[in-house]
């Protein structure tokens, strides 16, 4: 689900890094910068390493040195297709919403989660729905006891930053990852713990 | 301040690299390290804490190469085998998800998952798990510790 890119960008060193060894104080530009920041190449996670520095010239009316730095950076990007395990994070009446800890807009549609199923309010907590599976005679819930819950990617967007919202909008996610729970295998790992060895007898 | 991307995919990392990487700066699981660290972000400690959940946080440099490696005579594309590496399956419905068309390709299922329990390192808290699970089985089994007595 990560990637290197390589970047070339100008970087300011402020006045007050300048006694800092020149990789270091660069690097801490560059982490200011682009750490935890979406790019239209995905989520940038960690600086992985300075390739070249250029320059170093003050301009006039700053007080700071400007270079120009080819660098590496670690991108979360995940591929269409990769199977990755997150946490439940909340659920709608539009589907499921799983987080990673390092990034939380991982959707699955209501469209994705396996049939026959049913979303009901979560009588533990008034605001949430709840989604449950129904397969053969058991039911299975979709929520915070599930330790670790395997989705597939979809497909990823990139939505632009809205130029007018609600009030009571959610906050703006500038990288969205749609998946899918609908699969052998996918979904909460306590699904197919105890489905193993009935799939060895169908074989 | 206009960036210049010069190499979009400059190469995919395994999860294991990516938590080679932040280990080599510095992280670590103590819990004073959020305030007293200067070389690994609050930020790039939510990627460590993720990885360290995973099949990444037991693996080493050497079984990662050595699995890459044997891959190549099971026909697998390069995303799956790192698909593999990040996720360890130890069954086939956990494997089979990771593949595409398995059966149109003719894969080797049992030979991959063989290939995966022999050079992988089993998952962190497979026996956390595992012990959870005993306790709450209905065919009365007894957990480990009564039967000590």
């Amino acid at each position: 689900m990560f990637c290197l890119s390589e970047l070339e960008d100008t970087v300011r060193v402020p006045p007050s890094d300048l006694n800092l060894p020149l990789e270091v104080a660069i690097k801490k530009a560059l982490q200011k910068l682009f750490l935890d920041k979406v790019l239209s190449i995905g989520l940038c996670v960690a600086i992985y390493g300075i390739k070249s520095i250029e320059g170093g010239f003050v301009l006039p009316g700053d007080g700071a040195a400007t270079y120009k730095v080819v660098f590496r950076i670690v991108v979360f990007r995940p591929f269409v297709g990769e199977v990755i395990a997150a946490k439940f994070k909340e659920s709608d009446s539009n589907g499921l919403r799983l987080t990673l800890g390092f990034f939380e807009d991982v959707y699955v549609p209501a469209p994705l989660i396996p049939t026959p199923n049913r979303c009901e309010p979560d009588p533990y907590n008034r605001n949430q729905m709840r989604w449950v599976w129904k397969y053969g005679d058991d039911e299975f819930i979709i929520d915070d006891s599930c330790q670790q819950i395997k989705f597939r990617v979809e497909n990823i967007s990139y939505p632009p930053v809205p130029t007018e919202r609600a009030e009571d909008a959610k906050p703006f996610a500038p990288m969205v990852v749609t998946g899918t729970i609908d699969d052998d295998g996918l979904g909460p790992v306590s699904w197919w713990e105890a489905c193993a060895p009935i799939s060895d007898d169908e074989d | 301040m206009k960036n210049i991307i010069v190499k979009a995919n400059a190469g995919a990392l395994t999860n294991f690299e990516v938590l080679d990487l932040l280990n080599s700066r510095g992280a670590s699981k103590d819990t004073t390290r959020v305030i007293a660290s200067e070389t690994v972000s609050r930020s790039e400690y939510k990627v460590y804490d993720y990885l360290m959940e995973t099949a990444a946080s037991t693996q080493t440099r050497d079984s990662v190469t050595k699995f890459s490696d044997k891959c190549k005579g099971f026909k697998l594309a390069k995303a799956e085998i790192l698909n593999i590496i990040n996720l360890r399956p130890s069954s086939d419905v956990e494997l089979t998800p990771i593949l595409e068309r398995p059966d149109e390709r003719e894969i080797d299922i049992e030979g991959i998952l063989a290939l995966v329990q022999e050079l992988l390192p089993p998952l962190p808290t497979l026996e956390a798990h595992k012990e959870n699970e005993q306790e709450e089985t209905e065919d009365g089994e007894q957990p480990n510790m009564e039967t000590s007595v």
